[in-house]
């Protein structure tokens, strides 16, 4: 059975797309059991079946070459790096934002209801302070939580793809950054319809939340950085070097 | 036929001839092209995936998965849009193989 180990690297390394590598291999392997096949039936013995159904199959070259010279068959990613790696984290963080306050939103408008049809708890001090609690902890993992998901997001798709490291570094940079100056703040008064949900942002004057958002930043830098580092010294041995140069 | 670029477009005018007969999987299409024309293009057996995955993202084929004898296969079927394509370029060679034809001093034939 042959390897395509490299002929898949290269498509990736040449920016065709992860699913399309993926299913090439997977149909030349089942060519390549087919020919087999066949060659046996014909006669021919094991090593010389082999020999026909490689050449039959098709050089590396041109089984590269084929998928190569076929632009539409290669990724976004690899197409426009810096749309997924530059606008990707402004449009995923402002769409995660959105989509966590109006879920948020959504919770509050239906919980009351609930709360109240169970005689759980009222409109009262104590409801209140658990309401803030509960939404306290959703904000606090839609801030912190959710620009590390994102980051660990533009590595996977950066690896997948074996985009160059800058672009992957860029991505999870800015992601890291910006998710580090955004911020998402709940407090019930008390009374029905008296809560305050608040969006921050660190980045908007007289800024006066900008150290907590660098602060924050910082610490998903960190955490990303460090994340990073560990899977590259899990995934590279010190020995292994890449036969093909990265994508640009 | 060496020249590549006389060779544009045929692999897909072979690939959705051949299935318009119905849906075939990849080696099974290869080797009905292989009887179609008689052994006389030759090509690496493994490029017609490229060519299969193009035209199935332009919208010219589907394909399903099917499990055959505990293999699963993906299997390509012409879709609409592939059988209106495949018209057009049929009358496109038909017209091309009679003019080399005529200019060759024969006479021009169907193709295909």
């Amino acid at each position: 059975m042959p390897c395509f180990d490299r002929l898949s690297e290269r498509l990736l390394f040449g920016g065709i797309a992860p699913r399309h590598v993926r299913r090439y291999v997977r149909e030349l392997s089942d060519h390549f059991d087919d020919l087999m096949r066949e060659e046996k039936a014909n006669g021919a013995t094991r090593e010389l079946a082999e020999t026909r159904a490689l050449s039959r199959l098709g050089s590396e070259e041109d089984l590269a070459q084929a998928m190569l010279s076929r632009p539409g068959l290669k990724s976004v990613t690899a197409r426009f790096p810096w749309a997924v790696f530059g606008l990707g984290p402004l449009a995923l963080l402002a769409l995660s934002v959105l989509g966590a306050v109006y879920l948020e939103i959504w919770l509050l408008d239906h919980t009351g209801p609930v709360f109240r049809l169970f005689h759980i708890m009222g409109p009262s001090l104590a409801s209140a302070r658990t309401a803030t609690k509960l939404y306290t902890i959703y904000n606090s993992l839609i801030v912190f939580g959710g620009p590390l998901l994102f980051a660990w997001l533009f590595y996977w798709i950066g690896s997948r793809q074996r985009m160059s490291a800058n672009w992957i570094m860029l991505g999870v940079a800015l992601v890291s950054v910006l998710g580090g100056f955004q911020n998402l703040i709940f407090y019930d008064t008390g009374c029905a319809g008296c809560g305050h949900l608040l969006i921050q942002s660190a980045f908007i004057p007289p800024f006066p939340h900008f150290a907590e958002g660098l602060a924050r930043a910082a610490m998903n830098l960190a955490i990303a950085g460090g994340a990073w580092w560990l899977l590259v010294r899990r995934k590279t041995p010190a020995t292994m070097t890449l036969s093909y140069p990265a994508q640009t | 036929m060496p020249n590549p670029s006389f060779m544009n477009g045929v692999p897909e005018l072979l690939i959705l001839r051949t299935l318009e007969g119905g849906e075939m999987y990849g080696y099974e299409l290869v080797q009905a092209i292989r009887l179609k024309t008689n052994q006389a293009i030759k090509i690496g057996e493994g490029v017609v995936y490229p060519a299969l995955h193009a035209l199935e993202s332009e919208g010219m084929l589907r394909s399903r998965r099917k499990l055959v004898n505990g293999r699963t296969r993906v299997y390509y079927a012409l879709t609409r849009k592939g059988e209106k394509h495949l018209a057009g370029l049929v009358r496109h060679w038909q017209h091309i193989t009679d003019a080399i034809g005529l200019a060759i001093g024969g006479t021009a034939h169907a193709m295909l």
